[in-house]
């Protein structure tokens, strides 16, 4: 199918869509209408439609925007609570990744060198003052110690990280 | 948009959207639903700066996404020229009047992009260009698009005035 626009069809749209036709066009326009299939067409349908809709405005009832403007903003702060939370989880399921590989390597480390826990254990369970049972511990395999350390540190990065994201939002 | 602005915009434009949507789903409940979806997206989103056709253009195309997710969550086709008429067609009707006893049977009988363009262009008056934007269609297709729905809304049309005149 071949397409042919009408050369009149814009003139007949804006009268239409002004509320000028057919009064206030002049009468070549509407014997042109009378003529032409595609403007009579245009002219049918848009008279029909523009009647449906103004008919269709009068009935309805709609919501108050009052409503819709709380909803709104209850969205938005549930999107922004999201937001923020996203990355805490990160942070908090990096940590515990962390906390699970250090714990491994000193598993693996006790394993490799001969666990030597029941030792050091009743050493400190001999200690009967907090005094003697601090040197007990100082006593503690340098693993230990790097456990400590390692721990220590991931809890700072963990709460700068929670801070900095909390901040970013 | 601060709460007034928005109170404005939105009694001066819903009407016309919802029956944008009502026309186009021929399903009330989901007209409501849609429109008061698309005022909250169009809320929680950064709506375009400038006069409030714009705005209104921002709006009809957010509810054009919905329709149009919402026919693809229904209907296995994600192609809105590939959702069968029938399970379009109207299932109520919206605010009955005499002008809708012509015209209901003929919107029943198009596709959903017919309806959708027929309504962008001759009810809310958008220019090709608009409707493209509204739609996401290229706005060289829109012509001849738009031209062929009317050519066969006018037949059925008149099919059913003719009907209608035959029943007085």
């Amino acid at each position: 199918m071949t397409f042919r626009g009408c050369p009149q069809e814009t003139e007949i749209m804006c009268a239409l869509k002004a509320g000028h036709w057919p009064g206030g066009c002049d009468r070549d326009l509407r014997t042109h209408v009378e003529t032409c299939a595609g403007c009579r067409d245009m002219v049918l349908v848009t008279m029909t439609f523009q009647q449906a809709r103004a008919e269709a405005l009068g009935n309805l009832q709609t919501v108050s925007p009052e409503l819709l403007w709380w909803r709104a903003q209850l969205r938005r702060r549930n999107a922004a609570a999201e937001r923020i939370s996203q990355p805490l989880t990160i942070a908090q399921i990096f940590a515990w990744l962390v906390s699970l590989l250090v714990a491994a390597a000193f598993l693996a480390s006790q394993y490799r060198h001969g666990l030597r826990w029941a030792s050091w254990w009743s050493e400190v369970a001999d200690s009967r003052t907090f005094h003697s049972w601090l040197l007990a511990s100082v006593g503690l395999e340098r693993n230990i110690l790097l456990l400590v350390a390692a721990l220590g540190t991931l809890a700072v990065l963990s709460g700068v990280a929670l801070y900095l994201a909390a901040e970013r939002e | 948009m601060d709460r007034d602005a928005f109170a404005g915009f939105y009694l001066r434009s819903a009407p016309a959207l919802r029956s944008y949507l009502g026309r186009i789903s021929g399903n009330a409940a989901l007209a409501d639903d849609l429109t008061q979806e698309s005022y909250l997206r169009f809320l929680c989103s950064v709506p375009p700066q400038g006069d409030e056709v714009s705005c209104r253009r921002y709006l009809f195309r957010i509810a054009t996404n919905l329709l149009r997710d919402h026919w693809r969550g229904d209907v296995p086709s994600s192609a809105l020229e590939d959702v069968p008429e029938q399970l379009l067609a109207g299932t109520d009707h919206l605010g009955r009047v005499d002008s809708q006893v012509v015209l209901d049977p003929a919107m029943a009988r198009m596709r959903p992009r017919e309806r959708q363009l027929l309504w962008l262009a001759h009810a809310e008056g958008y220019s090709h260009r608009e409707i493209a934007e509204i739609t996401g269609l290229g706005a060289t297709s829109i012509r001849l698009l738009l031209f062929r729905a009317r050519r066969k809304i006018a037949r059925l049309l008149r099919k059913q005035v003719a009907a209608e005149r035959g029943r007085a």
